[in-house]
């Protein structure tokens, strides 16, 4: 590949996931794993208040001038996904007045499993899920859990008080994901920081290469519902966009992994 | 006004188009923690259409002339600031103006009304001067962008409204309907203005100061 004088804009990754499974936590992990070699930004969409934010700051784990708040008009998920607009101000300004940066970390409100973002404003996505929870949120899908480039089951310290199986909750999660990347993390465990620490690196030296394409979760793929009554067996279906953003939808039967990730 | 120009009306006057406007509440947040009563939620955006927006409508008006004559948008963006006292209100104004014109370079790149918004080193200059040189680009008519500059302030107000204090949204229909009746008198007035001294000068210093307030509380939905 030819040398390029024109050095590559900061690997832009969101972090999204449901109200309080850490995602500004994993923020402070990432930046207390990296800060001392990666230029590293972070925006937060908090619904209500500039909390995130704040707490980020107080963590001491970056420059608090490199933490940035966005309003989000009581719309978390249309800030990250429908109309991006003031998520991409806030990236360009960060990496204007902080140029360059390697990296800016971009965490959604706490939304919903449906909850994903647009390719138009990261490279590259982590959907966070935690043991707390419950061991069966994994198997239920969606489009963050699905096609996320990385699906975080965090808190795995806590398995042992709620009652769930961590390798199992991870086994699931990996049947829904069609082998893409699942971690269990816990900010006490060591060897699993590590491994999300190289997971970034890894996800920024493909971005730097331009071999990593951003992918859209979107609306939820056509997959198979297992059903012994059937006379196939079960029965492939898909949800239009529209059903799948006003609620949280869950599935209460059992995927086939296999169909759950089929391209559209 | 052709074809192509009434889509353009429809898209700026729709909530759904993506220039960060969802994250705006067209002063109704800052209003409502200043202790605005719901009851006097329509009277506050009535005001508002006959005085800040009909400001920024003006502007808007001014500026599509100076689009359309090659004119600096420089003259018409000092008159709107010496009429839009409140800093945080000007921010506000700054930060939507950005989204707006994020959207038309990237629609309308060769647009040369458009391009000059950013000629030199300017700054971004604030949504009603963007406003009129996209109306300037597209060819709306003076009178549609007056109509769509008043209607997309008071509906996102009203929108705006539904998050923070939730009643029948129908009653916010009838308050759209209203405040936007409250400016129609005024508009074959408002679209005939073609100099920047000539943009009126209504202010209403009470929802300025709630303006200024709810830039620094931490706790809001809405960034104005």
């Amino acid at each position: 590949m030819p040398d390029s004088p024109l050095a590559p804009r900061a690997l832009r990754l969101g972090v999204a996931g449901p109200v309080g499974t850490g995602k500004s936590s994993l923020i402070a992990t990432v930046c207390r794993a990296l800060a001392a070699e990666l230029r590293l930004g972070v925006i937060t969409n908090d619904i209500y208040t500039d909390e995130d934010a704040r707490f980020l700051r107080s963590a001491g784990v970056l420059d608090p001038e490199r933490i940035r708040a966005v309003e989000t008009g009581a719309c978390p998920h249309t800030a990250i996904r429908d109309d991006i607009t003031t998520n991409l101000l806030a990236a360009e300004d960060l990496e204007r007045d902080f140029a360059p940066l390697d990296v800016v970390l971009i965490e959604s409100g706490g939304d919903n499993l449906t909850a994903t973002f647009s390719p138009a404003l990261v490279d590259a996505q982590i959907f966070v899920l935690d043991v707390a929870g419950g061991g069966d949120v994994a198997r239920k899908g969606g489009p963050g859990i699905g096609r996320a480039d990385l699906l975080v089951v965090n808190k795995t310290d806590l398995a042992p008080y709620v009652d769930v199986d961590v390798a199992q909750m991870v086994a699931d999660a990996e049947a829904a994901r069609d082998g893409r990347a699942v971690l269990a993390l816990s900010r006490h465990d060591a060897s699993s920081v590590a491994a999300l620490r190289a997971w970034v690196i890894t996800i920024l030296a493909s971005h730097r290469a331009g071999t990593h394409i951003a992918q859209d979760p979107g609306p939820m793929a056509p997959h198979f519902h297992a059903d012994d009554e059937h006379p196939e067996g079960g029965f492939i279906h898909s949800h239009p966009e529209d059903a799948a953003h006003a609620s949280d939808h869950h599935h209460s039967r059992t995927h086939a992994g296999a169909g759950m990730n089929a391209k559209e | 006004m052709d074809s192509a120009a009434h889509i353009v009306t429809l898209l700026l006057a729709d909530a759904r188009l993506p220039s960060g406007g969802h994250a705006f509440s067209a002063g109704v947040e800052p209003a409502i923690q200043g202790g605005l009563a719901r009851h006097d939620v329509g009277a506050f955006l009535q005001a508002r259409a006959r005085t800040t927006t009909l400001v920024d409508a003006a502007t808007a008006v001014v500026a599509r002339r100076a689009g359309l004559i090659g004119a600096s948008y420089a003259p018409v963006e000092r008159a709107w600031a010496a009429r839009t006292p409140s800093r945080a209100a000007r921010t506000a104004s700054t930060d939507l103006g950005r989204g707006l014109l994020r959207l038309a370079q990237r629609l309308w790149p060769q647009s040369p009304a458009i391009a000059a918004l950013t000629a030199g080193d300017a700054v971004s200059p604030p949504r009603p001067i963007v406003l009129g040189a996209v109306a300037a680009h597209t060819g709306l008519d003076a009178e549609t962008l007056v109509r769509v500059a008043v209607y997309d302030d008071i509906a996102g107000g009203v929108a705006a409204l539904l998050k923070l204090d939730p009643g029948d949204p129908v009653d916010g229909v009838r308050l759209v309907i209203n405040a936007c009746a409250a400016v129609d008198p005024l508009i074959s007035q408002l679209a005939a203005l073609d100099s920047p001294e000539a943009i009126p000068a209504a202010s209403a210093p009470q929802a300025e100061a709630w303006t200024e307030d709810h830039a620094v509380t931490n706790r809001r939905l809405f960034r104005a």
